[in-house]
């Protein structure tokens, strides 16, 4: 039980079949309190199939899913919500006919919303100042001058900085990142990885972040799953994966290991 | 305008609206009479259908079945009860049957909902015309006492206005949020924390429970009823146009429509009962295309709009057909020979 509390998220043999596919394949991951982990694999290797079995959003064939020790294997993805885990999808799917504010209001109006200390009137309850209100989480993802836009009008990287929003306005403890930063240009990539950095020191998040930009994603996170055809492959500092015979051969080639140079 | 202002002025246009419906019997003759409670029915039905259809976009063929069974309710149990548990009664019954099937098919979506909830009005209308017919031994009853015609008006009157003003209310709660979550994307909506299973079990039961209720209501003004009156698929059908016509995710959409479409209606089955149907159809395909937002989405640049289109196509029928256009290809070309 002990153990249980020390990890945040716990994933054991984790296993999802689509008929005789076997996408995700007995993974087991721990996620600690505040630690940001990345996820890299080749296509299909079944990262964000891993994503949708730990958020909910496709059932596990079999395995065990604990959140602070509570077991939420077969729950539906409400309830997921409710325990504080949050993600973002591949492609944005923000609800495009409603206003940018309206998008993070959802959020807030569902799985956000904590009793309030007064009936009336008073702050609700257990809430990060960052995340108090729809105007306060537009200016921590900084979409402030577009609130009243539909969110269909909006480019489709801030759409993906407004997924980031919805994800935050259920007031998540961990945060699932399914490669927000694709098909950004290097300067919003690097916008990006600094927002995420920040998001995790100023609200004490947990991040998961997928990536397919492995130069980006080695450099700002501390741990390193790769998946390959559905199973872990490497689990460590960036420092050590990259030096992994078997990741090397799967996925990175020989050059990210003279790239690599001061990495954690 | 704000939440609050358009919440304000929803609510006087409904007051004003009941207050007109209110007095009508007052001068109305007994065929506007009539007509009013048919509109009535239909701004019930669609509204509710609407609120719920509309706004999720779960396309609900079932209403009928709802109606019918509101109707039998009140059939069976008119002697028996007075007249608003009755009312209450078909509503029940009809609500805790769209729970049952709504936990059953509302994990399915557009066409295999739409298909199946048509095959379940289907199912309840033979499964109740075969219970009538081995157990009562009848196919049809013949209710003998029937409450007085205002009273008909004004229960069916209450059920609209209630449906509006529902409809109205429950938009802006966390309920009418989630609805359009559901709508927009029904997961993402999930993975935010709505429960939509039961979201769209409550929305559905809601649609059900107005049906009921309307059926319940105009069972009466039949004084015979049987399952393939009761049950009558038409009724299903023309809630569900109504609502499209009328704009099914707004809320005056429906109602305006549900006037305009009984009124139409009626005038065109006396005045031209040959024709009655094919103009209906017609009528129902022009504004598809020259209106998908409904009638709720016109405006007065809608109208502009058309005018000026219209204007633009004869401008270019008449360029067309004069030999101008013609005339000038041939010259352009002839300049291009000459610039070349």
């Amino acid at each position: 039980m002990s153990a249980d509390k020390k990890f945040l998220l716990r994933a054991h043999e984790v296993t999802v079949r689509f008929g005789g596919l076997t996408a995700v394949d007995a993974v087991s991951m721990d996620i600690a309190p505040g630690e940001l982990v990345g996820i890299m694999g080749p296509n299909g290797a079944g990262k964000t199939t891993l994503f949708n079995a730990i958020s909910g959003v496709t059932p596990m064939t079999s395995g065990q899913l604990s959140i602070e020790g509570r077991s939420l294997a077969g729950a539906a993805p409400h309830r997921f919500a409710a325990m504080g885990l949050a993600r973002t999808f591949q492609t944005p799917r923000v609800f495009a006919d409603l206003p940018v504010s309206e998008n993070i209001r959802f959020g807030l109006a569902f799985a956000g919303r904590r009793p309030r200390k007064y009936v009336f009137w008073g702050e609700e309850q257990g809430v990060p100042w960052a995340l108090r209100d729809v105007a306060s989480i537009l200016s921590v993802i900084g979409l402030s001058h577009l609130a009243d836009l539909p969110a269909a009008a909006i480019t489709p990287s801030q759409q993906r900085v407004l997924e980031i929003g919805m994800a935050l306005s259920t007031r998540p403890r961990l945060l699932l990142l399914d490669e927000v930063a694709a098909g950004l240009t290097e300067i919003e990539v690097e916008e990006m990885a600094r927002l995420i950095q920040r998001l995790r020191d100023e609200l004490d998040l947990s991040v998961i972040w997928i990536e397919h930009a492995v130069k980006i994603l080695l450099q700002h996170v501390e741990r390193v799953i790769v998946l390959h055809q559905g199973q872990k492959i490497a689990d460590g500092k960036p420092s050590e994966v990259v030096r992994n015979p078997e990741v090397i051969d799967a996925y990175l080639g020989d050059e990210m290991v003279d790239a690599s140079e001061g990495l954690t | 305008m704000n939440s609050r202002t358009l919440l304000w002025r929803d609510l006087l246009v409904l007051f004003g609206l009941t207050g007109w419906a209110l007095a009508l019997p007052g001068y109305g003759s007994e065929f506007a009479l009539s007509m009013a409670l048919t509109c009535l029915m239909y701004v019930a039905l669609s509204t509710s259908w609407g609120f719920f259809c509309g706004t999720t976009r779960y396309l609900s063929l079932a209403t009928s079945a709802f109606f019918g069974l509101g109707a039998y309710t009140t059939a069976m149990n008119l002697d028996s009860l007075p007249w608003a548990s009755a009312i209450a009664l078909g509503s029940g019954i009809a609500a805790a049957v769209a729970v049952v099937m709504g936990l059953g098919v509302l994990h399915l979506r557009g066409t295999y909902f739409a298909v199946l909830t048509f095959g379940m009005a289907e199912l309840i209308r033979h499964a109740i015309s075969y219970y009538e017919k081995s157990v009562h031994g009848t196919v049809g009853r013949v209710l003998t006492t029937v409450p007085d015609m205002s009273t008909i008006y004004h229960t069916v009157l209450l059920l609209a206005v209630l449906s509006v003003a529902l409809s109205i209310g429950l938009r802006r709660t966390r309920f009418g949020l989630a609805l359009l979550g559901i709508g927009g994307d029904e997961q993402r909506a999930q993975t935010l924390g709505v429960n939509t299973r039961w979201v769209k079990v409550a929305g559905f039961a809601f649609t059900a429970a107005v049906a009921g209720g309307v059926g319940a209501a105009m069972a009466v003004r039949w004084t015979y009823i049987d399952p393939h009156t009761a049950f009558n698929p038409f009724i299903g059908f023309q809630t569900v146009l109504i609502a499209l016509i009328g704009g099914a995710m707004t809320v005056w959409g429906p109602l305006i429509a549900a006037i305009v479409f009984s009124i139409l209606a009626e005038t065109l089955r006396l005045q031209a009962p040959q024709i009655y149907m094919m103009t209906l159809g017609l009528l129902l395909i022009l504004s598809v295309l020259y209106l998908p937002g409904g009638l709720a989405s016109l405006r007065w640049q809608t109208f502009k709009d058309w005018r000026s289109g219209a204007r633009q196509w004869w401008k270019d029928l008449r360029y067309d057909l004069s030999g101008d256009k013609a005339r000038d290809k041939k010259r352009a070309k002839e300049r291009r020979l000459v610039g070349g």
